[in-house]
Parts: C-alpha cells; sequence; structure tokens
C-alpha cells in the first residue's frame, strides 16, 4: 500500500488558507461577523453622536475625543475577536465537530492558525468601520490620520494578543462556557487599570506597570499619537509590550496548543 | 514499530476455503496488543483483531465495551499506551499517515449547521489535499452515492438524523480512505433508515473494496451485514470470527422443542425427562403435539447442545417414539453476544 508524505511547512501553510477560507465563510456569510458589526456600528455611532454634540463631552478637546472613539474601537474590535477565537475550538469540541477535523489530515497548527487568522477578520472589519466615524470626529483638527495610523498599529498588536490568547484558552478549555469565561476575565483584568485615575498611574512602579501590560501600554501609545500629536516612533518603546503579547501569544496559539488540542480538552476545567 | 504480520487463516493450508476471497485480499488493519487508559480506568485491554480489504467487521460490545476508544486509538486519536497497530500497512508511529487512509463517522458526531451539504464535503475535500475542482467534484459524486444529490444546497441544519449519517458516511469516504471506521451508524434511525445506512456500507465494501469496522450493539445488523466480528467486554476481545464461529464457540442452545404424534406425547414426556442431559420436559403451550425441552447447564463446550438433543432424540426412537420435528433454539449471534458479556 502506498505510503503519504509526511506534512510539509508548505502543507501547514496551505491548510492554514484553506481552513482559514471556510472559517471565514462560516464567520461572514452565515455566522456572527456581519450582526457583530452591526452592533459595533452602532456603538461608535451612539459614541460618535456623544462626542459630537454632549456637552460634556464636548469639554474635551476634540482630539481627546478622538482618542476615546480610537480606545473603545480598539477594546471592543480585541474583544469581538476574542470572543470568537475564544469559541473556536472549544466550540467545535461542544458541537460534536472537532473529532471530524482532528481525524482529517489537516496540522494541528494548520488548524489553529487558520481559525485565528478568520477571527481576526473581525478586528480587521473592525478597524475599517471605526474610519468613518474618525473621519467625522477628526475633520477640523487633522487628526484622522493619526487616530488611524495608531488604531492600525497598537490596536492590531492588542487585537492579535487577545486573539491568540482566545485560541490558547480554547484549545485547552473542555467546555465553550470556561473559555469564553476566561478569556472575557483575562481582558477585562487587562483593561481595569485603564480606569485608574491619574493620580494612581504615577511614580515608577505604575509606569512600569502600564508599560508591562499591553493594553495600557497601547492605550498610551495611542493617546500620545493622538492626542499629544508625537510622532509614529516616539513612543514606540510603548509598544513593545504589547509587540511582546502578539507575538508570544501567536506562537504559544500556533505552535503550543495545538499540541494539546483534544477531543476533552486538557489542562482547563 | 510497525506490527509485524501474525499467521491468518490465509496462511494456515487447514483452513476453510473462502468462497468469498476475502482472505486472499490485502491486509488493511492489523491491531496487536493494544492498551488505551483514561487516567486510571482501563478502557482496552490486549486489543488485537485483523481485517482485510472488503471486509465488514462488526465491533460489537455493550456500552462502555471500548468499541469507541479502540476506534479512536486506531484513528490515532487517542495513543495506546501498550501494543502496535498498522492501517493499509502504516504503522501507528506515523499517525499523519494513517489519518489520509482511514475514514470516520464518529459516534456522535456533529455539523456545521450554517454549511450545506456540498459545501461541508467540498472543505474536507480541500482538507485532503484536494484542488477547488477536484474537491467540488467529489462532493458531487459522494452526495449521489449515498442518496443526497437533491439536497446538495440545502443547509445541513435541516437534514433528519438519517440524512446526516449518509453525510457523515460521505465524509468518511471523501479521502478514499482503505479503512472506514463507522461508530453506531444506526443510532436513533427508525428501521427504514437503518436498512438504508446498512444497505450502503455492505455496497461500500464491495464496490470500494474498503475494510469496513462497524462498530454497535445492534446484533441485527451485523448478522446482515458483517463478515466477521469482534466482540469486545470490558475493553478485550471476547471472540473474534465469522458470525457462524462466534455463534457456534459461544451461544449453547438451552432449549429446544420435539413434535411427537399426540398419542405418544405422555410417553415422549417420560423418555425425555429420564434422557441424559436434560434438564426439564413439558408439554408446549398451545402446540398439542410438541414437547418443550430445557438442557442441563454444563460447562460451555461448543458441541455440548447438539450431542445432548441427539441423545434426547436417541432416546426417543429406541422407545419407539418418531420424532417429526425439532426446533433449536438460541443459535444466533444474540445468545453469544449476551453469553461473551453477561456481568461475572
Amino acid at each position: 500500500m502506498a505510503t503519504v508524505a509526511a506534512p510539509s511547512r508548505s502543507t501547514a501553510a496551505r491548510d492554514t488558507g484553506v481552513v482559514a477560507g471556510q472559517e471565514l465563510r462560516d464567520l461572514w456569510l452565515a455566522g456572527r461577523g456581519l450582526p457583530l458589526m452591526v452592533a459595533f456600528s452602532l456603538l461608535l455611532s451612539v459614541i460618535t453622536y456623544l462626542g459630537a454634540t454632549n456637552r460634556s463631552l464636548n469639554f474635551l478637546e476634540r482630539r481627546e475625543t478622538v482618542n476615546l472613539t480610537v480606545q473603545v474601537a480598539v477594546a471592543v474590535g480585541a474583544l469581538l475577536a476574542m470572543v470568537v477565537a475564544g469559541d473556536a475550538i472549544s466550540g467545535e469540541r461542544e458541537r460534536g465537530t472537532l473529532e471530524s477535523l482532528l481525524l482529517a489530515p489537516v496540522s494541528r497548527r494548520g488548524l489553529a492558525a487558520g481559525k485565528l487568522l478568520a477571527a481576526l477578520s473581525l478586528w480587521l472589519a473592525a478597524l475599517v468601520v471605526a474610519g468613518p466615524y474618525l473621519w467625522f470626529l477628526a475633520r477640523g483638527v487633522g487628526a484622522f490620520t493619526d487616530a488611524m495610523g495608531a488604531a492600525a498599529i497598537a490596536g492590531t498588536l492588542v487585537a492579535v494578543t487577545f486573539t491568540a490568547l482566545g485560541i490558547v484558552i480554547s484549545s485547552l478549555a473542555r467546555s465553550n462556557r470556561l473559555s469564553l469565561s476566561v478569556s472575557l476575565f483575562t481582558l477585562l483584568a487587562l483593561y481595569t487599570p485603564t480606569q485608574l485615575p491619574a493620580g494612581a498611574k504615577q511614580g515608577w512602579a505604575a509606569e512600569l506597570l502600564l508599560r508591562v501590560n499591553p493594553v495600557t501600554a497601547a492605550e498610551h501609545y495611542i493617546g500620545k499619537v493622538v492626542i499629544n500629536q508625537h510622532g509614529w516612533t516616539q513612543d514606540a518603546a510603548w509598544l513593545l509590550s504589547p509587540l511582546v503579547g502578539a507575538v508570544a501569544l501567536t506562537f504559544a496559539a500556533v505552535v503550543v496548543a495545538p499540541r494539546f488540542m483534544s477531543l476533552r480538552g486538557s489542562a482547563l476545567g | 514499530m510497525a506490527a509485524e504480520p501474525r499467521p491468518t487463516p490465509a496462511d494456515d493450508p487447514a483452513a476453510p476455503p473462502d468462497p468469498s476471497g476475502a482472505r486472499s485480499r490485502a491486509m488493511t488493519l492489523e491491531a496487536r496488543g493494544l492498551r488505551a487508559t483514561y487516567g486510571p480506568m482501563v478502557a482496552l485491554e490486549d486489543l488485537s483483531l485483523t481485517a482485510r480489504a472488503g471486509e465488514v467487521l462488526g465491533l460489537l460490545g455493550p456500552n462502555g465495551a471500548g468499541k469507541t476508544t479502540a476506534i479512536r486509538v486506531l484513528t490515532t486519536l487517542v495513543r495506546p499506551s501498550a501494543g502496535t497497530f498498522a492501517v493499509a500497512g502504516i504503522p501507528h508511529t506515523r499517525p499523519a499517515e494513517i489519518r489520509r487512509r482511514v475514514g470516520v463517522l464518529p459516534e456522535s458526531a456533529g455539523y456545521p449547521e450554517t454549511q450545506t451539504a456540498t459545501e461541508f464535503l467540498r472543505y474536507f475535500a480541500r482538507l485532503y489535499g484536494r484542488s477547488r475542482a477536484a474537491a467540488a467534484a467529489a462532493a458531487e459524486d459522494l452526495l449521489a452515492e449515498v442518496g443526497l444529490a437533491g439536497r446538495a444546497s440545502s443547509p445541513i441544519a435541516h437534514f433528519s438524523r438519517g440524512m446526516r449519517q449518509r453525510l457523515g458516511i460521505a465524509r468518511a469516504l471523501i479521502g478514499e480512505p482503505a479503512v472506514v471506521f463507522l461508530d453506531e451508524p444506526t443510532l436513533g434511525l427508525d428501521p427504514a433508515g437503518q436498512a438504508q445506512v446498512l444497505r450502503m456500507v455492505e455496497r461500500i465494501a464491495r464496490e470500494r473494496a474498503v475494510t469496513v469496522v462497524l462498530s454497535t450493539h445492534l446484533l441485527a445488523e451485523v448478522e446482515d451485514v458483517c463478515s466477521r466480528v469482534a466482540i469486545l467486554n470490558r475493553g478485550r476481545v471476547v471472540a473474534d470470527g465469522t458470525v457462524a464461529e462466534v455463534t457456534r464457540r459461544a451461544a449453547a442452545p438451552r432449549r429446544g422443542r420435539f413434535r411427537v404424534p399426540s398419542d405418544l406425547r405422555r410417553r415422549a414426556l417420560a423418555v425425555l425427562a429420564r434422557a441424559d442431559g436434560m434438564d426439564d420436559a413439558k408439554p408446549a403451550e398451545g402446540r398439542p403435539d410438541w414437547i418443550t425441552v430445557t438442557l442441563d447447564e454444563v460447562p460451555a463446550i461448543a458441541t455440548a447442545p447438539r450431542v445432548r438433543i441427539d441423545g434426547a432424540a436417541r432416546a426417543l426412537a429406541e422407545a419407539g417414539i418418531p420424532v417429526l420435528a425439532f426446533e433449536l433454539d438460541g443459535a444466533r449471534l444474540s445468545d453469544a453476544f449476551l453469553a461473551m458479556t453477561a456481568e461475572r
């Protein structure tokens, strides 16, 4: 009987493409992608309307309003991508479709990478949807390019970090509920410092924590670019932790977690 | 390491002739001494079995006997803690290659509800490395083969359980496997649906010359379609062979009926009550010419029931009572199954 060669790197890339293609179809043509983007768009509409008309918010500098909108877009966009990623493997497990996928001659890395890419499409869509709102708010202060650029750079790093985290947790969790709970808790825990008053963010220890936390570091970078009109590279050091988070968690999602991808789930639950 | 071929009936010059020719076909599945555990629980112990191309091997056993675990081990989803196996000549140490040569319908297979049947099969064909065009063609052919061509564009959400099972079988065939594992394919189907799936299984094995491993606890379907059976109990194979062999080996019939002339029935009852190996003899209910006999409980020896029945018939003949007819209960696979899987 003929034997078949072991999957090569190009096979894994091909697997990734096939899985991502199907996942994208499932997400955008028949799944949650469009409803989620409609909801995201409604949220940005409300924020933009309030930013443009509300008296309290009008006390903010226009650039601060743009910054606020970018921060919301990044937070919600990353959240949406993470929720889809958190369901990616554990959801298949719960729906009974994972066994067939694991039995197919597709590399588990390809499977994880394809699902990661498909989930990230939500972030890209969120970025595109945020564009017109940011243009509307930024008109007259010339902040549109700064806002879109900062969102594209820092926001993408944050989104990749959380989406990859969602894939890792989903690969390990025994139930979808557990996967989503752990993912959401992690995201909220990392966002909590953004709500601290400015006084609590003083001192070297606070700055270290802000720099280490990819969310607060990205928030800081976006604020410097959009509000203080710093150049793209002036505060690039603040992107270190989002970059490390994105690379490390993508590695974990695509290389490490697939080794533990099983019918029952491995470590969590 | 690959499992080395062990002696099979094909190598045995004393083996009975094989009119189906199955024994001359290639060995596609060989497992030896497989053991699998879930934590402290032993799910499989010393599982050894073989199957050839074109055979339908029935994997029987009560719930929890280890059938699903056996399939998961043989399809590389669960790693055995001991033993070896090979599928289509590929040793278990090369799981990725084995996955290219097997097709599986899992016991509780789920389906993406929003995909259409064509989309579902096309996706899996692509995962098996086919081009877009080849995947579309394969999906179309397989949907026709399992009788779903008319529902190719319907979302799977609208499919009945039977249609889903047929779609699952089509998915199992998408990679042109050497061995197809079907785990409880008729579970939850009505009798017509069961018959439809079983005919399909038979046809697949015959026309595609693949080995089908059919896991089930429904015995009637095994007798219908399986060329060989392996009975599992508590993770171990307790019997294997053809249906006839397994039945003969294990299913010791315990009851039979003699028909005698009605005017001699009273005498016949007395003769049978004294005959060796008879535990009980009494008039058959509602059948005036018949006597029901119960055989003694003796250690299971394959020929014992026949010998005892022969002795009873001889005793009747010697007493001048003609035996007009005779029936023997229990020579069925279900009796063998119950005998071999009974709680001990």
